[in-house]
């Protein structure tokens, strides 16, 4: 029976295992090793073993600066504007209303980034907002292009990712405990450092988190709202594929960007198990 | 309280409003509204380009989607109660999977199938007279691989919290191990699969970046969106867009009726 | 490859200069428009271009994919190769050699047609990655039509792989209503970036040029792969970047909404932007520059190689050409088209500015698109 059970798994984890195999394993495999190797001539890559291109990763030290600076600010952002909302939704907002408000807050998210992306070309170009702001006397700004258009563009991306887990932590909170808090004339402020925040922190980390994970490796809005002047790691990577035609030196800031992301989960996990966040709060999508 | 809620609601749907408003223009500029017309999504419905795009992107969600959730549940089948090495190596795979941005994934996955691909096609163009190259295959490959991790993901999700009684039980009545698959597990399971499914489905249908990569010469609703924007947006991109929106919305709002037995809310 | 060294092509441009100056006198003579000779060519070429199509349309498939430049064509002459030969053309566009090279490079292009520029085509011959074209298939294809330097790039070592396509300038488009007068110079260019035009000022997405008129500013060669030089103007891209409005080859959405006021810009997007909006205007960097011409290649492995060569005649076809010229407003170095274009476009100064101004421009080298050095300082550049 144990023998046959064992069988059965493993022709169930046949094909997955196959796929892995070929399309994530043998992949980064191959990047792993053209990040030592060198520069084609022409372009593409050219076998050899240096640590050439990972001595060179400074040169991008801009990229890395711009992505690990803009991705926790635009984790913050998303946060401070999705922490009122989902506290609005898991404890203000009637029974009757809080499907439907919940449904609107995911639809965008199921919409394709690209579209939402680049609606934020009309509202942050010249005749947008900027427009707007000039009409009124506030003179002369200019949005679009910059770093702050593409942290409005992130914080509007993946809002609904952080307004989620932060709604189903706030969800589970047992009103009692505020009632009993109140009662016994604690103020409002004082229940809510005490009692709401820290019961909502396995969701703030669970959003923090996929909107941090996400955005480190964004490409797409720095590409749209950043019109080539704001490098993520992600532009610079596909800059280096697309233009430079530089593979083995594109690797090494794979790898790199990989290595960023294995400390960032290796961090969370620790502040995980110090907030107590129990496996089954994570979950989204 | 509820100003605020306002605000952000306005926050979300301004620009998609937008995008919806300005689709409907009569006049050739993307960015101003001249009196009413439909006459974009006429356009858009009719260039050849758009369709054949909309096609492909049809074709490769669906496909990537039926066999992600396929052997996405087979593999979620497996690991539930697994314990060893097998089942850390498949955590870890799937975590890294989920985890490695898009756009390193489709670099790595276009610098390794282009080098593969250059290896065996002389041996394959002598055996086969014909050779390996980008296009709907490594596509639909790399679609499903990423969407493949979020059936595994729900599906164990489910498996772990059903009552395991209920399985002990149907064998202790005589069913065959098939049977108690097919009269228990699967009606327990069907919700996430279905979840799982439109998922993948979804997610291969908006993906740009894996796309830009290794679609090779075919081109993917997103794909074609992006080049187009390059070049400045129109008012056929806006209904494009707006037309995505819907369908979007529309294969949304039937997921919720199909899945309203309750089972949505366990995966948040 | 000593084609590819800056000073030989520099000689030979200068020979090539000297030569056209004479002839610029009598313009038209340039051009080659001249009276029955022209008039037989085009009848020889426009005959014979109907009947390849017509025979083989049986065997050219459905479909032929092109990799092209922005606002580079006629999107009407499409649709009659289409009625004509049932074939559809799927177009792709890109923002720079470096990018075609790359996807050419990666494989698995699916590309039938591309259209490399001038000092590419030795780089794909030396990656294999260009097919040696058959003339024969050709039959709207007369070398003997074609301003020489503007077609001699196209064959390397005796072997045709690449047959002319268009030639033109980068230079500058600014919106006189706001920089208040012509630019003409890129030291207005990149010294007003970052002073009067602060923030309106876009560059390419493209190191040939971005990088060569930043070398042309400080008066060194836009060819220039010596690593001072390059390092004069990495210091200067790095010192405006902030002040950029974009750095993008699709300018013309920019442009044309008021966003942004400068650009570097090719011919055909100057004529097109300038005869929808007079205000902007198109000028040569009196400094130097870049004049180049573009080809039309297969690429090896084109999984539609029948449509491709029925697509590159039709192309050619002189009527088609000058339909084409029309609406991109890049010059044609084909005398049979030249001579059915109307005398205001022969004349127009965006297309055909004046001799002296073209004195100082140069071809791009080969060299500039291998060199490791102007690759990595292009993406410090975006990346910075």
């Amino acid at each position: 029976m144990a023998i046959t059970q064992a069988r059965a798994r493993a022709l169930l984890l046949t094909p997955a295992g196959l796929w892995y195999a070929a399309l994530l394993l043998f992949p980064l495999a191959v990047v792993l090793i053209f990040s030592f190797g060198e520069r084609n001539p022409i372009g593409g890559y050219a076998p050899g073993f240096t640590l050439e291109q990972y001595a060179n990763l400074p040169a991008r030290f801009a990229a890395f600066r711009n992505t690990l600076t803009l991705a926790p600010l635009g984790t913050v952002a998303a946060l401070l504007i999705a922490y009122p909302l989902a506290y609005y939704l898991a404890i203000k907002v009637s029974v009757r209303w809080k499907t439907t408000l919940l449904i609107l807050v995911i639809v965008p998210f199921w919409t394709s980034i690209l579209i939402r992306s680049y609606a934020w070309i009309y509202l942050l170009g010249g005749n947008g907002i900027p427009a707007l702001l000039e009409a009124f006397g506030l003179g002369e700004l200019r949005l679009i292009n910059t770093p702050f258009a593409v942290l409005v563009g992130i914080v509007y991306g993946y809002l609904p990712l952080m307004v989620f887990p932060i709604y189903v932590a706030l969800e589970k909170l047992d009103k009692s405990l505020l009632e009993a808090a109140s009662d016994l004339g604690a103020p409002p402020w004082r229940s809510f450092l005490q009692i709401t925040l820290p019961m909502s922190m396995p969701g703030v980390m669970t959003g923090s988190m996929l909107v941090f994970i996400l955005l480190t490796g964004e490409f797409l809005i720095p590409a749209i709202l950043g019109g080539g002047k704001v490098f993520f790691v992600g532009n610079a990577l596909v800059d280096l594929f697309l233009q430079s035609r530089n593979w083995a030196f594109g690797s090494a800031v794979a790898v790199a960007l990989i290595v960023i992301m294995l400390i960032v989960v290796a961090l969370y996990t620790r502040a995980v198990r110090r907030f107590g966040v129990r496996r089954d709060d994570v979950g989204l999508m | 309280m509820r100003f605020y809620a306002v605000a952000v609601y306005g926050f979300l749907y301004l620009p998609i409003a937008i995008i919806a408003l300005f689709s409907f223009s009569a006049g050739r500029s993307a960015s101003s509204m001249d009196g009413f017309s439909t006459g974009w999504y006429v356009r858009a419905l009719s260039n050849p380009f758009v369709m054949e795009a909309l096609w492909t992107s049809l074709k490769v969600a669906f496909f990537s989607a039926v066999l992600a959730t396929v052997s996405g549940t087979m593999a979620a089948l497996a690991l539930t109660g697994m314990k060893g090495r097998l089942r850390a190596i498949f955590d870890v795979l799937v975590m890294i999977a989920v985890m490695i941005p898009g756009v390193v994934i489709g670099i790595a996955a276009l610098i390794a199938l282009a080098t593969a691909f250059s290896a065996i096609n002389p041996w394959l163009e002598v055996v086969l007279g014909r050779q390996l190259s980008m296009g709907l295959g490594t596509l639909i490959g790399l679609h499903g691989m990423f969407t493949m991790s979020l059936v595994v993901l729900l599906v164990r999700g489910r498996l772990e919290t059903f009552d395991r009684a209920q399985i002990e039980a149907s064998n202790d009545l005589g069913a065959s191990p098939l049977g108690t698959f097919l009269q228990v597990t699967l009606p327990q399971i069907a919700p996430a699969i279905l979840a799982g499914f439109l998922l993948a489905f979804t997610f291969s249908f908006d993906d740009f970046i894996m796309a830009f990569f290794v679609a090779g010469s075919e081109t993917t609703l997103p794909i074609y969106i992006f080049s187009s924007i390059r070049r400045g947006v129109t008012p056929e991109i806006n209904a494009i867009g707006t037309m995505v929106m819907v369908a979007s919305l529309t294969l949304l709002i039937i997921a919720q009726i199909l899945l309203r037995t309750g089972t949505l809310r366990a995966k948040g | 490859m000593t084609r590819d060294n800056s000073p030989i092509t520099r000689q030979k441009f200068m020979e090539e200069l000297r030569r056209y100056e004479k002839g610029s006198i009598t313009r038209r003579h340039f051009l080659g428009a001249t009276g029955l000779g022209t008039a037989m060519a085009v009848m020889g070429g426009a005959v014979p271009s109907l009947l390849p199509g017509r025979a083989q349309a049986q065997d050219l498939g459905n479909r032929v994919v092109l990799a092209t430049w922005p606002n580079y064509h006629d999107a009407a002459n499409f649709d009659r190769f289409a009625e004509e030969t049932g074939v559809f053309a799927q177009v792709n566009v890109f923002g720079s050699n470096e990018e075609m090279l790359a996807k050419l490079q990666a494989g698995g292009s699916g590309w039938d047609v591309f259209v490399p520029t001038n000092y590419a085509i030795s780089t794909y011959v030396e990656a294999d990655l260009i097919e040696p074209l058959d003339l024969s298939r050709l039959p709207n294809y007369d070398a003997a039509a074609f301003e020489q330097r503007f077609a001699d790039a196209g064959t390397i070592d005796g072997t045709t792989y690449a047959v002319p396509k268009n030639w033109g300038t980068t230079g500058i488009a600014f919106n006189s209503s706001k920089t208040g007068g012509v630019v003409d110079s890129w030291k207005t260019f990149f010294d007003g970036a970052r002073d009067q035009f602060d923030g309106r000022v876009m560059v390419h997405d493209y190191q040939l040029t971005t990088i060569g008129n930043a070398l042309v500013y400080f008066g060194h060669s836009f060819n220039s792969v010596d690593p001072a030089e390059l390092a004069d103007a990495e210091n200067l891209l790095i010192d405006v970047k902030p002040h950029l409005f974009a750095i993008s080859s699709d300018y013309q959405p920019s442009m044309r909404n008021g966003d942004a006021w400068l650009t570097m810009c090719w011919t055909g997007d100057g004529k097109q932007m300038n005869s929808d909006m007079p205000e902007i205007g198109f000028a040569l960097g009196r400094e130097g520059g870049e004049i180049w011409s573009d080809y039309y290649a297969v690429p090896k492995g084109a999984p539609h190689r029948e449509a491709a060569y029925a697509l590159i005649n039709y192309l050619l076809d002189p009527e088609v050409n000058a339909r084409e010229a029309l609406a991109h407003g890049y010059p044609v170095a084909d005398s049979r088209t030249n001579a059915l274009l109307p005398e205001e476009l022969l004349n127009d100064p965006i297309l055909y500015p004046a001799a002296e101004s073209l004195t100082p421009l140069e071809f791009g080298a080969a060299v500039t698109l291998t060199d490791p050095n102007r690759a990595e300082l292009m993406a410090r550049f975006k990346s910075a």
